[in-house]
């Protein structure tokens, strides 16, 4: 119990697409984030779309992502 | 031993950080200043800062030897270890600490749940951090001992003037402005050592090839996931649950080192950024301290000791000068650890036990020479205890061992604090204290509880666990704050408030 033993079936392939599906689960909660919270402390007129950090947070799981694909 | 221009470019690059410490004493008026760095700082800087202070140099040698021991699967620690969990610090934790204007995280307990939530907290932290300062002071100077041949009492006394110079007069402005060129002379020097080394290997292709083909035992050398079942400390069970559920959340959220940085941030925008920010420089880190080991595997194969690995590369590959800047990059991660620790005990002090215990309602001049005296004595403490370390080499391991009973149980009570509404101060406090004794008491048999040696990524789980359900329980029974006094404190009363 303490040592996950009833995870055991679960072989080292379907492991990896549980990490990979975690990933792709954030993006999509992150994708759900409003923008007027996004840009909260910045002004209307100074808001760009690469200030947008939901952009920024879909870049980095993305290499996150790759990364766990590859290895 | 090193060449001249070695010499030269260690010398520049302390005579360097001391200049450039000390010219953001300008900056230091008040305690807010000193502390939070007058909430004026970009969110590059803080995210740098957040990514050069996680990494020290005992870093750079043991993630290499453990790449060589065990190969990819060590790289968990800075990926799915930082990455997820910073970017949940930068959409809700980090937001909600920098509207609050807090300077500590225990302060934010003490507001949620009672003063022994926080005292509990800030004393486990302040423990935490200055005997970490000793051990790390004697730890990272023998290993430049062993690598460079410099006296132990040399690389102390030096690194600590330094860092007790610029932290003393410039506060967390000096820290993070001062960490921010570290992470540049970590990232050259790193990087320069790894394009060596891949010339020296044959490229990607061909260290994969090589290794793969020097016997079963390396076969699992570039899967970062491992069996359940894997011999080595990280089973993907653990990694999942134990790593990225808990201690990672914990340590990006609960961190005082980490969030009073993005405390400092210019606006709520700059606070988020600096996270995600951060967690795009978290995925370079693996390739700086990671591959060095694996390329040893064909370099300098069949190694007792995996930490011999990176030592034996520097020697080998880099010419003069390059060595130099290689150990200034060492010393890089040690000066950006020991500022952080030195400023945010000080923090913790001067904010959670010295305000509210031993002299309320002082000026805050007095409050800002406190967190200065309080940074010059731990740094006086931190050199004069670090001899102990020699004692009991085991010391390493049994600091970062406390800190990991302690993680799982203060992340539930954060997560249920911010979360629920109606978690009481009792079941905060019951939770915290029984999730740390279950934490004790799960390293302390885990011979009889786990079948892995080192099951630390378990242990943490549990314990988080224990404290969550614990603290639902008790706060069941016991009656809640009225909402009145939780607006600020707890997240759906907080959002309907700032949007109405």
């Amino acid at each position: 119990m303490l040592n996950f033993d009833w995870l055991s079936g679960i072989s080292q392939n379907m492991a990896k697409w549980i990490f990979l599906g975690l990933f792709i689960l954030i993006g999509i909660l992150v994708l759900f984030i409003p923008n007027d919270y996004i840009f909260q402390g910045v002004k209307k007129q100074d808001r760009h779309w690469y200030m947008n950090l939901k952009l920024w947070a879909i870049i980095v799981l993305g290499m996150l992502f790759y990364t766990y694909y590859i290895f | 031993m090193l060449a001249g221009i070695d010499l030269f470019i260690i010398i520049a690059y302390f005579a360097g950080m001391m200049i450039l410490g000390y010219y953001f004493k300008r900056f230091v008026g008040n305690s807010e200043d000193y502390f939070l760095g007058g909430r004026t700082l970009p969110f590059w800087a803080i995210g740098m800062s957040v990514v050069v202070s996680d990494i020290g140099a005992m870093d750079f040698v043991g993630v290499s030897g453990q790449a060589y021991r065990f190969g990819v699967s060590v790289g968990n620690f800075d990926w799915i270890g930082s990455v997820p969990a910073m970017l949940l610090a930068a959409f809700i934790f980090i937001p909600y600490f920098w509207r609050g204007g807090m300077y500590t995280i225990p302060e934010y307990l003490g507001k949620r749940y009672n003063r022994s939530v926080r005292t509990i907290a800030s004393l486990t932290w302040i423990t935490f951090f200055a005997v970490d300062l000793g051990v790390l002071f004697w730890a990272t100077a023998v290993l430049l001992n062993v690598l460079m041949g410099w006296p132990v009492w040399l690389s102390i006394l030096l690194t600590a003037g330094v860092v007790g110079f610029y932290t003393y007069f410039g506060g967390i402005t000096a820290v993070v402005m001062t960490d921010v060129v570290q992470l540049i002379i970590m990232f050259v020097g790193g990087f320069t050592l790894v394009f060596l080394g891949f010339h020296a290997v044959g490229g990607w292709d061909a260290m994969v090839t090589k290794i793969h083909s020097m016997g079963p035992e390396y076969q699992q050398h570039f899967h970062l996931i491992q069996p359940s079942d894997t011999k080595s400390p990280f089973p993907w069970t653990g990694i999942l649950f134990g790593l990225t559920f808990v201690m990672a959340n914990a340590y990006m959220i609960g961190n005082q080192t980490i969030v009073q940085r993005c405390l400092t941030a210019k606006n709520e925008w700059h606070a988020k950024a600096s996270m995600i920010f951060g967690a795009s420089l978290k995925m370079l880190i693996p390739v700086l301290v990671m591959f060095p080991g694996l390329m040893a595997i064909i370099l300098h194969p069949g190694l007792t000791d995996g930490d011999k690995a990176l030592p034996l590369m520097i020697k080998n590959i880099l010419p003069p000068g390059l060595v130099g800047l290689m150990f200034s990059a060492f010393f890089a991660g040690m000066m950006s650890s020991v500022d952080s620790l030195l400023n945010s005990t000080a923090t913790l002090f001067t904010k959670d036990i010295y305000e509210p215990y031993i002299k309320k309602g002082a000026t805050d001049k007095h409050y800002l020479h406190v967190g200065k005296i309080t940074t010059l004595i731990l740094l006086i403490l931190g050199v004069i205890t670090s001899p102990i370390s020699s004692k009991y080499p085991g010391i390493y391991v049994a600091v970062q061992t406390f800190l990991s009973y302690f993680q799982g149980p203060l992340f539930s009570i954060l997560l249920l604090g911010i979360f629920w509404k109606k978690t009481t101060q009792w079941g905060g406090l019951s939770g915290l204290i029984i999730g740390i004794g279950v934490a004790v008491i799960l390293n302390t048999f885990k011979g009889r509880f786990f079948t892995i040696q080192d099951p630390f990524l378990y242990v943490s789980w549990w314990s988080f666990v224990t404290g969550f359900i614990v603290t639902f329980i008790v706060s069941l029974f016991t009656s809640p704050y009225p909402d009145k006094k939780l607006v600020g404190l707890v997240y759906n009363l907080t959002v309907k408030k700032s949007n109405p």
